[in-house]
């Protein structure tokens, strides 16, 4: 099937990122948009990660985002009359490092601040509440909170089937269509060439995440943000025994979490993952996940592995999402490097980008994720691997006390990786 | 308490006492007993000492052992839960996409009790952190064979002359051994990955990574369990299976049994029932078969005779039909076509796949596929782990969501704990009918996904990597 030949907006990637923007851009009424994605829908990052909504973030910024995003998805169901499974699973940061359990202090007081359920639970208390770390190494205590998942492909259905009843004549998404050049001219986007035709088009939305720097070079843009593969398995599933979504950051990171269904997906993170796109499994990943899980909760040595993927998380130098035009070309829109928390934040996020892209001026809330706080030189190697120090500077004037909510939405994004 | 011989497979035993029905499917509780003849189905699927989800048929019975069923209540027999089936038309697997968002209020309670029907082991809690009981291991061959059947040995034998590092690989234990002094014999490892290269393997002792010049692939044949509703009862038995379960185990797992497939398959598992003293009440041809009849139990047939249809009363189907074991072939990425109905890896004269440095012998590569599959069509089952019905494939491509990869998600077909051993043929058999074209190297099919078989996540710990005598 060919492409039509003029398009108002031409949205690169039909994942979440993509399909989300698409709808917002046709309920502000912003013309013929064409969702142009080179495998099936959801095939990138959006069909690949496991789908953790969650509001409690390090700094007060970043929470206000995600409450916004959450509530966004809580909403979803509704607005889009699909279930996409949103359900408040809990969500648990475990530590191991009695100066984790300092910092934990400061942040359980912001998110009450802000109205976030979360607490501070002591060694007995989070092995009561989570026995599945009995007899794993000993914890330090934990921050638990009632945050949510979803399920990611539900999402996408949900985003599919709304666009196919509600938008039919004004949105249309073209699967395996590959874009094999950008043409500009005067610093203007003239046209979108794919496999399947080109089409002319003044607004182009670059949605491809972990493919955005291929795609940004297309079109003569340069970005920092930089591929890099992250890997999940699943076991088969299990009665529910895990009550919450569970991440530790320190000596190493990983995360593991029970489905509705009961499988448990896990992961191990390798601070060495080279930069590149990369969506082969390897079984260094299954060692490593095997090895780091049954260390922290033995129990889980029973389960069983079925199955392993990768996916690419999209990494900025400031681990902010890159939402907006920029001034290198115009017309040229970017919805890119999501850092990992693509499906979290892209629904919200889009609707801001929408906003913006109708309105001709930027919500206040999306300011810091505008591309131009970058300049073009930047080379993305500055990416701060260790999750706390990301967060360095937030969490020192957290520290300090009370100032730090009178810090204003954006000030983070002046010091990326601090 | 039943009771057993020491060291015979639990579900031999199990059977051998009566205990047809060995665990309860995923999504409707449908009755599955003893099935294939390798540990690959989960058919078998039972808590074994403590232990979630163990294929029963490859745990040797002791003295003491304890085995509980899983995801049935108040038994794997009288599993309440088991009308579920009889409304799986109203469930299909998109059930819940526009439903309980109704009242608001209520949508969490929904899901809890959703979560309630899903899982199935226990994780037993507080166990003690893993001993590490194995080494990992790096090797560097010219040949490595995976599979230690007739054709992988023969495979072996042909190599190991010219001087070469070979080592054949074999999951079983006590199969005939390769006689060339040469060959490096891993019984009982199993190879479990192809991962960029290198094939992966495990065994009590070791966790195998294999770098080899050339693999060979001997992995053979699962069966293919016949298109048609009831397929899945206990009582349809592999041939392989029957010939095991009568040859040496003294077990008879039917009087009147029905031979399904071609009569070379079924040789074996013929002379053994008539051994045994069992009354081969038909032999039909697959395409002939068009119900299997009996829900806790095989009772019956229906086939078609001379363009009528006769219904036999029967206690056990014997399935004759295999389809080539393309697990390596296909996470390798190696380009597979399908012949007959089938199927199978595409190779050159000399055996070799589309992969360099992977080639593949003996019915692996599909030379005893059995000719002319039929397709499920209605509500025959797909995929046995999550009950796909071969309708709800046809749905999703009516609904426009045809990609293979999207009714894989959408349905769940394939990614159950047999890992698409059991599926993958029918799965590609209907997306094919209903007319979606793929366009990868790998035709209509989703991504392969390792490991190659379920492992526990305690086997994979292994101490640092050791040099390789």
């Amino acid at each position: 099937m060919t492409l039509p030949s003029t398009a108002d907006v031409v949205v690169i990637g039909g994942g979440i990122c993509g399909l989300a923007a698409a709808r917002e851009l046709a309920a502000r009424g912003a013309g013929r948009i064409l969702v142009v994605e080179r495998g099936y829908p959801g095939a990138g990052a959006t069909g690949r990660n496991v789908a953790r909504i969650r509001r409690m973030q390090l700094t007060e910024e970043l929470c206000r985002v995600a409450m916004a995003c959450q509530d966004k998805y809580e909403r979803m169901g509704g607005e889009l009359w699909s279930n996409v499974l949103f359900y408040r699973l809990g969500y648990a940061w475990i530590l191991y490092e009695p100066d984790e359990v300092d910092r934990m202090r400061e942040v359980v007081a912001m998110h009450a601040r802000l109205g976030i359920q979360s607490a501070l639970l002591s060694p007995a208390e989070t092995l009561h509440h989570l026995p599945v770390f009995e007899g794993g190494e000993p914890v330090a205590g934990s921050v638990l909170s009632d945050d949510a998942i979803v399920h990611h492909d539900a999402v996408v259905w949900a985003h599919l089937d709304h666009l196919g009843r509600v938008a039919k004549d004004t949105v249309s998404v073209h699967p395996h269509t590959n874009v094999t050049a950008i043409e500009r001219d005067d610093g203007r986007v003239q046209a979108v060439v794919t496999d399947r035709g080109r089409v002319t088009t003044p607004v182009v939305l670059n949605a491809t995440d972990g493919w955005s720097t291929e795609v940004n070079a297309m079109a003569g843009v340069r970005m920092p943000n930089r591929p890099r593969r992250r890997e999940v398995l699943v076991t088969a599933p299990l009665r529910r025994t895990i009550e919450a979504a569970v991440t530790f950051y320190r000596p190493s990171e990983g995360w593991f979490n029970q489905t509705l269904r009961g499988e448990v997906v896990m992961g191990a993170v390798d601070p060495d993952e080279p930069v590149g796109v990369n969506q082969r499994s390897s079984w260094a990943f299954l060692r490593r996940t095997a090895d780091l899980m049954t260390r922290k909760a033995p129990t889980l040595r029973d389960a069983t592995v079925i199955r392993q993927w990768a996916g690419m998380y999209d990494i900025t130098p400031d681990h902010l999402p890159i939402v907006g035009p920029t001034a290198q070309l115009d017309g040229w829109w970017q919805a890119t490097g999501w850092s990992g928390r693509g499906m979290l934040l892209a629904p919200y996020l889009c609707e801001l980008l929408a906003e913006h892209l109708v309105t001709g001026s930027p919500p206040e809330m999306l300011r810091q994720f505008l591309p131009d706080r970058f300049a073009p030189a930047d080379d993305g190697e500055r990416t701060e691997t260790d999750y706390y120090a990301r967060y360095g500077s937030a969490l020192a004037s957290a520290r300090r006390g009370p100032a730090s909510t009178s810090m204003s939405p954006g000030n983070t994004t002046s010091s990326p990786g601090a | 308490m039943i009771d057993g011989f020491e060291g015979e497979p639990l579900a031999v035993a199990m059977v051998a006492a009566d205990q047809r029905i060995l665990s309860r499917s995923f999504r409707f509780h449908r009755p599955r007993g003893l099935m294939c003849d390798t540990g690959q189905c989960g058919w078998c699927e039972c808590e074994v000492d403590g232990r979630p989800s163990v294929r029963s048929c490859q745990i040797p019975v002791r003295d003491g052992l304890v085995a509980r069923s899983e995801h049935a209540w108040p038994s794997v027999d009288r599993d309440l839960f088991g009308w579920l089936d009889v409304g799986s038309r109203l469930i299909p697997p998109t059930f819940y996409h526009h439903r309980f968002l109704r009242p608001r209020a209520l949508r969490k309670r929904y899901l809890d009790v959703l979560r309630g029907f899903g899982g199935r082991g226990r994780l037993p809690i507080g166990r003690p952190p893993v001993a590490r009981s194995r080494v990992e291991r790096a090797l560097e061959v010219d040949v490595l064979v995976v599979g230690g059947g007739r054709s992988g040995v023969a495979a072996a034998e042909e190599t190991a002359p010219a001087g070469s590092r070979v080592v054949l690989l074999e999951a079983a234990i006590g199969r005939a051994q390769p006689r060339h002094p040469d060959i490096r014999f891993l019984e009982g490892a199993a190879a479990v990955g192809w991962y960029d290269g290198v094939v992966t393997a495990i065994d009590d002792s070791t966790l195998w990574s294999i770098r080899a010049g050339s693999v060979i692939v001997a992995t053979g044949s699962y069966e293919r369990v016949p298109p048609v509703r009831g397929a899945d009862s206990p009582g349809v038995i592999g041939a392989r299976r029957v010939a095991d379960l009568i040859t040496h185990h003294g077990v008879l797992p039917g009087e009147r049994a029905m031979l399904v497939g071609e009569e070379a398959d079924l040789a074996a598992a013929r002379a053994a029932l008539e051994r045994g003293g069992a009354r081969i009440v038909a032999a039909v041809p697959t395409s002939a078969l068009r119900r299997v009849l009996g829900r806790r139990h095989v009772i019956g047939a229906v086939v078609e005779h001379d363009g009528a249809e006769r219904r036999l009363a029967i206690d056990l189907v014997v399935i004759g039909d295999r389809t080539p074991n393309l697990d390596l072939v296909l996470a390798a990425g190696a380009a597979v076509e399908r012949r007959d109905g089938v199927l199978v890896p595409v190779l050159d004269e000399a055996g070799r796949t589309s992969i360099p440095g992977l080639s593949v012998v003996g019915s692996a590569a599909g030379h005893r596929a059995s000719a002319s599959a039929p397709t499920p069509t209605g509500r025959a089952l797909v995929c046995f782990c999550e009950d796909v019905h071969a309708d709800e494939i046809e749905a999703q491509v009516v609904a426009g969501y045809g990609d293979p990869e999207l009714v894989k998600r959408r349905t769940g077909a394939l990614t159950g704990p047999c890992q698409g051993k059991y599926c993958l043929q029918a799965f590609s058999a209907v997306l094919a009918a209903a007319g979606v074209e793929g366009s990868a190297a790998q035709g209509d099919l989703p991504t392969a996904r390792p490991p190659l078989r379920p492992l526990r996540l305690g086997d994979l710990v292994a101490t640092e990597e050791m040099a390789d005598p």
